[in-house]
């Protein structure tokens, strides 16, 4: 081996003859590695999506087709998917309209008690939520609202602005207080500059913390299976009914659907994405 | 700290009301949903799992949930631990070779996990793992095994280790990921003058000087695991040691015995105390 530094230029190989081939074989090894490891349980959802027909022991379906897949536009499946969407739509928005003005006293004005808002909306992060869903469930029953979409949304809300309020409090951090500070000065009321100044710089951070709540309703599933049922079933529920009752290809094609949107994102936001941001998704 | 109030501070008490008042609704609406879906909650399954059913106080739920479950109780907490170490040694590694080499193929691969749902996560690892699942039909397609004879892990502990680290993994590695690349280029370079080779420089480099966040990610990692229902619930029955959670849901709702329900929720917020103890001092930080 040399002792060649090569830290920031990963493409320019110093070494000798055999070192090249050592450190060729590391990255053959790695990328192996990970694409069996990531890929091959995915893997398994497409072949099982597409499957007709696929009998133990054949390595391969015996028979192919879409008909699994043009169920997606019928019945039931159709159903939850309308659900799962409307469901996320509409928390997105109460996100959005709640969480905004929020974030934006949080990080700009000296309120009361701060620490203890700031605990309120921190410590759900730190506690294991089936637990706590289930005692709402019985808050619930108390109000009828167990089995309606107002149920679902709502367990899927507090999950969302505990989410949402963390990602915004750290979009309008970003941004610097002297731009508010001369346009108040040049006369424009604490409103306008708001609306002028401030949101349109915030806009971008907002989309952002606002596709990851989408995508937090879309995926939820320990507060919809609990306040949903039997009524309302989102698309993580339906797919959980299907794998339970053995049909491989239902619920590979819906958790292929539940997929979608989030690689969508991934492919999107890669370089935006901060790790702050990301620590709401490490739940379930 | 910013102070823009000082701006109208003259304009007198009633426009200083109406501020509050405006401050109030625009705080208001978010912080009761929390406090009501999910501190009350919280707090009901503390005083819930201190009655019984006609409301006297009592441990029976406790000295009940531990005789029936202490097993379950290992298990969770084994179970976690070996997928906490495992998570935390592949970042380290993938993350101390990306550092050293930038790839942005395998660190997109890597990624993935972070956005497929949790249920998603449990199913695909299920179909790939079975006793006739797809890793199995592939490797006796090989030729190589007797594909009666190809063990199946999906619904054992190996299942369910593998699920919660293929999941955690994302985080995980974005997080160390930030604290090595945080590390100056220049410690890395004098240590490979010096004769370190990759393992070397993360091994006595790259993780020491980044223990704090690898301990974090840790504590972070290893309370959603143990909270974590979805992948148990996907997974199925072992047949043998359940996760805690899934005992939860059976108290509830197959036994609908709300007292030993909300004790084994008690026990899990007592294993999650490391990620509350980190929220609270990153609040007094503030």
């Amino acid at each position: 081996m040399s002792a060649g530094v090569e830290l920031n230029r990963p493409s320019s190989p110093s070494g000798g003859f055999g070192g090249n081939i050592g450190r060729l074989a590391v990255r053959l090894v790695i990328y192996a590695f990970s694409i069996f490891v990531i890929l091959g349980p995915l893997s398994s959802l497409i072949l099982w999506s597409f499957a007709e027909k696929w009998f133990w022991p054949n390595t391969l379906p015996q028979e192919w087709g879409l008909q699994y897949w043009s169920r997606v536009l019928e019945g039931k499946m159709a159903e939850a998917l309308t659900v799962s969407f409307g469901i996320a739509l509409l928390v997105t928005v109460l996100c959005i309209v709640l969480c905004v003005p929020l974030a934006y006293m949080i990080a700009r004005y000296r309120i009361p008690a701060k620490p203890v808002l700031l605990l309120i909306f921190l410590l759900p992060q730190a506690f294991p939520q089936l637990p706590v869903f289930t005692n709402a469930m019985e808050l619930m029953y108390r109000w009828d609202l167990v089995g309606t979409l107002t149920g679902v949304t709502l367990i899927h809300l507090v999950g969302a602005l505990v989410f949402s309020v963390w990602t915004m409090v750290s979009v309008f951090q970003s941004i610097s207080v002297s731009l508010e500070e001369a346009a108040v000065n040049l006369g424009a009321s604490r409103i306008r500059t708001f609306f002028t100044v401030t949101l349109p710089i915030a806009v971008p951070g907002i989309i952002a913390s606002s596709l990851l709540v989408f995508l937090y309703s879309l995926d939820e599933f320990t507060g919809s299976l609990l306040i949903g049922s039997p009524f309302i079933t989102t698309m993580p529920v339906y797919m959980y009914n299907s794998a339970m009752g053995y049909e491989m290809q239902t619920a590979s094609v819906t958790g292929l659907l539940l997929m979608i949107p989030g690689i969508i994102l991934l492919l999107l936001m890669q370089r935006f994405m901060k790790s702050e941001y990301m620590a709401a998704f490490g739940r379930g | 700290m910013p102070n823009l109030n000082t701006a109208a501070t003259a304009k007198g008490a009633s426009s200083s009301v109406i501020r509050f008042l405006a401050g109030v609704l625009m705080i208001a609406p978010a912080t009761l949903v929390v406090i009501g879906l999910f501190l009350y909650p919280f707090a009901g399954s503390l005083i819930g799992s201190f009655r019984t059913e006609a409301g006297k106080w009592t441990f029976t739920n406790y000295a009940y949930v531990i005789e029936t479950y202490y097993m379950d109780l290992l298990f969770t907490i084994f179970i976690c631990l070996i997928s906490l170490v495992l998570v935390l040694a592949l970042a380290s590694l993938l993350a101390g070779w990306l550092r050293l080499k930038a790839d942005p193929f395998v660190e997109f691969l890597f990624k993935i996990p972070l956005f497929v749902p949790f249920v998603v996560v449990g199913h695909a690892m299920r179909v790939f793992l079975a006793p006739h699942g797809t890793l199995n039909s592939l490797l006796a397609a090989t030729g190589l095994f007797n594909p009666d004879s190809l063990p199946g892990v999906a619904f054992s502990t190996l299942g369910l280790i593998a699920a919660l680290v293929w999941k955690n993994i994302g985080l995980t590695l974005l997080l160390v990921m930030g604290a090595f690349r945080g590390i100056n280029s220049s410690y890395l370079e004098a240590a490979r003058n010096s004769g370190a080779g990759g393992f070397r420089l993360i091994k006595d480099m790259m993780i020491p000087m980044s223990w704090g966040t690898i301990s974090v990610a840790g504590i972070l990692t290893f309370t959603s695991m143990i909270g974590n229902f979805s992948i148990p619930a996907m997974l199925g029955d072992a047949g043998g040691s359940q996760m805690l959670m899934i005992d939860l849901y059976y108290e509830l709702i197959y036994r609908q015995d709300t007292g030993a329900a909300n004790a084994l929720g008690v026990i899990s917020y007592l294993a999650s105390l490391g990620a509350a103890i980190y929220y609270v001092k990153k609040v007094a930080k503030s």
